[in-house]
């Protein structure tokens, strides 16, 4: 393969959604089935570029790729004033969690969103936030960051509202984009601070501009706010319940993902832009602040649910409390000798918390979603015995549920293994709350397991969802599996060159 | 070099060849239980306080708002207010981000 073209996958890493998001409704035009293959091939597409983009980065190392630039690895990446993507472990990390996470919702859509016009529609959109996911992970400057912002948030407000007869998908919607848009106006109020005031948005070059006055303090909180925010970050987080709630099944793991997404942002921006010119220590300690009420938070209102989507949709937002806190005490413990004897394995930790979550939560939100397909029923109370008729969907839920509730030897064990050793070398108090929130966590996927799949047969459903829904949980359950068995080689090849791409090697 | 991996701390393969060998044994203790058991027409249906069980399946299983009811209940003066504060209407989603904000503002102006 020609090395123009390694080192020009972040851009096709982009490019391929954006190119297929505009081709889907022109294959419609032609036929259907068209139409339904050029999403696959999309998407398997995406899923090539992102292998490519990080067997590069982990075999050969980080570069940037600069869009219009004459060389295709340029050094001097100072004298750009363009666009630039960084390809490094961090970014690649993360594009592995967005692809995963929307193979297995777009393989999922197929028989879920059968029955529904317009979709072509439908497929562009997920095509258009996919881009946009991807291009706010890569991008190395901070307008550019808006627009994906902004692109992610338009797309996946259409995703939310695709099913338009459902009242509830609509005003979740419309939720949904007037608090993106806010947060998005609120960052580009930043961006024009910072720009004001140094004349550049690369990351780079504003990294060595920053001074840490009143401007760069004023940028750095509503950065933090705007995508804590977008992460579901409690006490930002009360849109997520409605929208993942509300919006159709088989697109609710990839809007969890932008939420993922945003908070990859937030780690990359807190770590490249506002680390040598701020109090990292304060700065931790408001992430840890974030992190421990979005995981009280978060459980003790997936305690009053008795909707599935609902209550996982609470669950996530204390998961988001794992990685903040993990990612608070990493930044925390930077200029200090901890930062070698724990902070970087808290660093570990948040990030392969990160991956971990994208997928075993799509796993959730799907099982759940077939539950719903199957039913018509999303009510707890009314739910029961589906186990009889839908043993794969049992298993899928109860792999994703026990991963959630980091049992071992499940994938979410390991990550939060990490994260209880390190925060309970920071204070330990940190740790007892995660172990606290995790048995709680555990408790309430017993609650899901034994109300809608344990018990007598009720008749509720003839049989088992379509067998695609079945192969794309199938998929990342796999994953989840590949994860599970193999967590030091997932750390040591995918997590710590993650934490050397945010630059803080312990 | 962090000093603490989880590759010391964690193996998976371990645990699972240590579950396996445990599942043995109890399966071994199972194997030696008594072999004289017959099942009767009580026997392995629900106990419900000496009650006969209903015929319709449904009203045999406990589930959703039931499981956990005791834990919940005496959480209810920690649990409403939370609930309560959760409105679900637009306007209190905005005052919180803002009222965030300007909380993140202070916090950085004066520790920062």
């Amino acid at each position: 393969m020609s090395m123009d073209l390694v080192s020009a996958s972040p851009a096709f890493v982009l490019g391929i959604p954006l190119l297929f998001a505009f081709l889907t409704p022109l294959a419609n035009r032609v036929s259907k089935d068209l139409r339904d293959a050029m999403f696959v091939i999309g998407l398997l597409l995406t899923a090539l570029f992102v292998g490519i983009m990080a067997y590069e980065v982990y075999t050969s190392g980080s570069w940037i790729y600069v869009f219009g630039s004459e060389e295709s690895r340029p050094t001097q990446t100072a004298s750009y004033f363009r666009i630039m993507f960084a390809a490094d472990g961090f970014s690649a990390l993360a594009s592995i969690t967005m692809v995963i996470t929307a193979l297995g919702a777009g393989l999922y859509s197929f028989a879920y969103m059968e029955g529904n016009t317009g979709m072509e529609k439908f497929y562009t959109l997920f095509f258009l936030t996919l881009a946009g996911v991807m291009g706010m992970v890569l991008t190395a400057d901070l307008f550019n960051l808006f627009v994906w912002f902004e692109v992610t948030s338009i797309a996946s407000c259409g995703l939310v509202a695709f099913q338009n007869y459902k009242v509830k998908s609509v005003e979740a919607a419309l939720k949904y984009m007037f608090i993106s848009v806010l947060g998005g106006l609120f960052f580009l109020v930043s961006i024009g601070l910072l720009y004001g005031e140094y004349g550049v948005l690369n990351f780079f070059l504003l990294a060595d501009a920053l001074t840490g006055g009143m401007i760069d303090k004023v940028a750095l909180s509503i950065i933090i706010v705007v995508f804590a925010m977008k992460a579901s970050s409690v006490p930002m987080h009360m849109w997520a319940p409605d929208v993942y709630a509300e919006s159709p099944g088989s697109v609710t793991p990839f809007i969890a993902i932008t939420s993922l997404g945003s908070l990859f942002v937030l780690t990359r921006i807190i770590f490249t832009l506002f680390r040598y010119s701020f109090g990292v220590a304060a700065v931790g300690h408001l992430l840890i602040i974030l992190g421990l009420l979005s995981m009280f938070v978060g459980i003790s209102m997936a305690l009053k649910q008795s909707d599935v989507k609902r209550l996982i949709a609470y669950l996530s937002v204390s998961q988001i409390g794992y990685m903040l806190m993990a990612i608070g005490v990493a930044f925390a413990t930077l200029d200090s000798a901890d930062y070698s004897s724990f902070g970087a394995m808290a660093l570990e930790g948040g990030l392969f918390h990160m991956i971990n979550d994208g997928v075993y939560k799509a796993l959730l939100f799907l099982s759940a979603a077939s539950v719903v397909y199957a039913t018509g029923i999303g009510d707890l109370n009314k739910l029961g015995g589906l186990a009889h008729k839908m043993p794969y969907t049992t298993m899928f839920f109860l792999l994703g549920g026990l991963s959630i509730a980091g049992v071992p030897p499940l994938s979410g064990f390991s990550s939060k293994l990490l994260i209880y050793q390190s925060v309970y070398l920071y204070h330990p108090i940190l740790a007892i709350i995660a172990l606290v929130v995790s048995i709680i966590t555990f408790a309430l996927i017993g609650k899901i397991f034994y109300s809608a799949f344990l018990g007598p047969d009720q008749g509720l459903t003839r049989g088992e969802v379509p067998r695609s829904m079945l192969v794309a949980m199938g998929i990342l359950t796999v994953v989840v599996i590949l994860f599970s068995l193999f967590p030091n080689y997932v750390v040591a090849e995918i997590v710590v060159p993650a934490v050397e791409g945010l630059g803080v090697v312990a | 070099m962090i000093d603490i991996l989880l590759k010391d701390m964690w193996s998976p393969i371990v645990f699972i060849i240590v579950s396996l060998l445990t599942a043995l044994v109890a399966y071994m203790f199972y194997r030696i239980g008594d072999e004289g058991y017959k099942r009767t027409r009580h026997k392995g249906e629900p106990f419900i306080s000496g009650n006969m069980p209903p015929k319709d399946p449904r009203m045999i299983h406990v589930g959703g708002d039931n499981v956990f009811w005791g834990f919940t209940h005496a959480l209810r003066k920690y649990l409403d207010p939370l609930v309560k504060a959760h409105t679900g209407i637009i306007n209190d989603y905005v005052y919180w981000m803002v009222i965030t904000m300007a909380l993140v503002l202070i916090y950085v102006y004066l520790l920062i």
